[in-house]
């Protein structure tokens, strides 16, 4: 029963680390309606400006986290303004190929900046697990998932409840309509992409803390992929709770299938319920419906 | 009368001199290798010392060598990704490029897009790491210089649990990872031995994982509770250092045993320190770059000092060393057998098998190599090196340890 316990807190908190990478899914999406293959890569990218602030130039955690939020932030606004500024009134599929593009384009900046070479990423929370008699819980998860849960409720609230976040929900909405109304498309994307990217590095704190540092790490944007298409891409919130599902299910098929089958079914299963709420509710548990009147 | 006997001579040395000048230099026939590399894939970080070795081993050979044979060989790397889908596109290119009569290959994936392909092509290919079951087959046409992982993990089991006393079997996890064939193939060798010899090695778990692993301190609990005595983790750097963190975080003491490819230095470097690997182990049927005065050592420092060898003696720098030599005794003996000016891949390919390289050819960075028909790999009398962290300085616990007999898995 204990086991039980530890797999279904520990598959929670991972659950929530995919949360938090999906959120950066859902806030370009939902600004720009474009699925951004690249979000992978921003997370290594935050995790390589964190190790460089604080490991490299040795920092202090309290100076160089910020300043790894504000680069990042930087850096979003770059991506935005050089590609996608240019591409406003353009195929969304046009917009998906240029992440494509952008994803091979983060990788190549990495190896020129940073080297080929695994960096060990800095140690932001303590290593000492949290015991509660038999039950372990991963400290840094732990403070990751109520980090994560802050950010989610943050989010929602800011766009749900705030003019600046409204005015991105109309934007999410549509662009056409959302310019009729005066509101910048421009600077809501800019925004989006500022967002995603310092949601990326905090993802990177959280996941790779104490961990070691390389653009394999980029694979967590692949993991956290059933998260966002589970909640829906519009959802904020909804991630959360689908991160939460995910998580339980991974770990728990982990822990009682992979020995049985002896492989790493844990891996796939998230993808199999993704493919199955995709065939079931194409939008997601909590995606927006679109009604089309012709 | 002296006098002009001197001159006589001096005047015939002269002579003999001035025609030695004029005549021409022996001709040489220049042949290509291709240089297969991994510069922006997984094992880019260990690169620059593994194709860094190559090259000067190449540039020594030509120098001290293949001038006296009357043969100059010339070489270019290729940037796979550590991608067989990226080695298969690019192979076509490579021969009509360079028509090699050798390839000197990096991984896995070289094996898998090119073990089909290259008994047609009529082009050997040397390994610099160690083999994999699913490539153990007849009449091979990739060659490695070390037995199977599997192989090479038998050898430490069997050591450390002669070194640990006592009759029952050594309790081994393995931390492992579906995100390659070659990671399974470890593990599944593993397992077969395990099973061949149950007095000897018993596994207590596979547990699985993505190669970059978020948490693993609840798997690593797991199988320390059930008594492993031995971690083994063949796959890479960020799996050693997320097991290391879980058992720091757990309290726990269990060695882990590494591979080459992410050795002691590198997961070292990893997770920030060589001295958190202390107690751990690697193990590979090659020499330990450590400090000590070797033959190999020796060579290293001289393509330092003559050939401007850049890389640091490090495991990948070995393993290419390893791999160079390997393949440059074969044209050697290639040459040998049917000149320098007919020498072709199946001609290499015929001395890699018949011609047994020895220590002494290798400086004793490897074992005797000696190929047959029967498998990619030296079935026999194959030895390994064992090295670990001890009052945190990289050392060798054992060296020429036997490679026991695994059976086909």
């Amino acid at each position: 029963m204990i086991d039980f316990i530890n797999y279904l807190i520990n598959g929670a908190l991972v659950g929530l680390l995919y949360a938090l990478i999906a959120m950066g899914f859902v806030v370009i999406y939902r600004a720009s309606k474009v699925f951004n293959f690249a979000q992978g890569e921003l997370v290594v990218f935050g995790g390589f400006i964190v190790w460089w602030m604080v490991a490299s130039l040795g920092l202090p955690l309290w100076v160089g986290l910020p300043l790894a939020f504000v680069a990042a932030a930087i850096f979003g606004l770059l991506v935005e303004r050089v590609f996608f500024s240019r591409l406003a009134g353009e195929s969304v599929f046009a917009m998906v190929m240029v992440t494509i593009g952008l994803l091979i384009l983060i990788r190549g900046l990495i190896l020129v900046l940073f080297g080929p070479q695994v960096r060990s990423f800095p140690i932001i929370f303590p290593l000492q697990p949290v015991i509660i008699g038999d039950i372990l819980i991963p400290r840094s998860l732990l403070v990751g998932g109520v980090i994560t849960v802050i950010v989610g409720f943050g989010l929602s609230w800011f766009f749900n409840r705030t003019r600046a976040g409204l005015r991105m929900t109309a934007v999410a909405e549509d662009h056409q309509v959302a310019l009729s109304m005066g509101i910048s498309v421009k600077r809501s994307i800019a925004f989006a992409w500022v967002l995603g990217a310092v949601l990326s590095t905090l993802g990177a704190i959280i996941f790779l803390s104490g961990k070691s540092l390389n653009f394999l790490a980029s694979d967590i944007g692949l993991a956290a992929l059933p998260v966002a298409l589970l909640a829906g891409f519009e959802a904020i919130a909804g991630v959360l709770l689908a991160g939460l599902i995910v998580g339980i299910i991974q770990g728990l098929v982990t822990a009682y299938l992979d020995p049985i089958v002896g492989g790493a079914i844990g891996t796939v299963f998230p993808f199999i319920i993704m493919l199955v709420i995709l065939f079931i509710r194409p939008t997601g548990m909590f995606g927006w419906k679109t009604i089309e009147r012709v | 009368m002296t006098i002009l006997k001197h001159i006589k001579t001096a005047g015939l040395a002269a002579a003999f001199g001035l025609l030695a000048a004029t005549m021409p230099a022996k001709a040489e026939t220049t042949y290509n290798i291709a240089s297969l590399a991994d510069f922006t894939g997984p094992y880019a970080d260990v690169m620059k010392d593994l194709i860094g070795a190559r090259r000067p081993v190449i540039d020594w050979w030509n120098a001290e060598v293949g001038k006296k044979l009357g043969v100059k060989l010339g070489v270019k790397d290729y940037d796979h990704r550590y991608d067989a889908a990226q080695v298969a596109s690019l192979w076509p290119g490579i021969k009509a490029e360079l028509n090699p009569i050798i390839a000197l290959g990096v991984g896995g994936p070289d094996v898998a897009a090119l073990q089909g392909r290259l008994p047609s092509d009529k082009i050997p290919m040397v390994m610099s790491t160690a083999a994999y079951g699913f490539a153990w087959k007849p009449d091979p046409w990739i060659f490695n210089q070390r037995p199977t992982y599997s192989h090479e993990a038998a050898s430490f089991f069997e050591w450390f649990r002669q070194k640990r006393g006592g009759a029952g079997p050594l309790k081994v996890a393995i931390i492992s990872s579906e995100a390659s064939p070659a990671y399974v193939d470890q593990h599944k060798g593993v397992q077969r031995y395990a099973a061949d010899n149950p007095d000897k090695v018993e596994v207590v778990e596979v547990v699985f994982t993505e190669v970059q692993p978020t948490d693993l301190t609840t798997q690593v609990n797991r199988v320390t509770r059930k008594g492993a005595e031995v971690i083994m983790i063949m796959t890479n750097t960020a799996a050693v250092v997320a097991t290391k963190r879980a058992l720091q975080s757990l309290g726990k003491q269990v060695p882990i045993i590494l591979s080459s490819h992410n050795g002691l230095a590198e997961s070292g470097r990893a997770i920030g320190d060589l001295k958190q690997m202390e107690g751990d182990y690697e193990v590979y049927a090659m020499a330990a770059p450590t400090d000590a005065k070797t033959p190999g050592r020796e060579f290293f420092d001289m393509l330092q000092s003559k050939y401007n060898l850049k890389a640091k003696w490090t495991v990948s720098a070995v393993q290419g060393l390893g791999q160079a030599l390997i393949a440059m005794r074969a044209i050697e003996a290639a040459a040998k057998k049917v000149g320098p000016d007919k020498i072709t891949g199946e001609a290499v390919r015929e001395a890699l098998i018949s011609a047994p390289i020895t220590p002494d050819d290798t400086f004793k960075i490897l074992g005797t190599i000696k190929f047959s028909n029967d498998a990619p790999f030296p079935t026999q009398g194959m030895v390994a090196s064992i090295a670990t962290v001890k009052d945190g300085k990289y050392t060798e616990a054992a060296e020429n340890v036997p490679v026991p007999t695994l059976n086909k898995w």
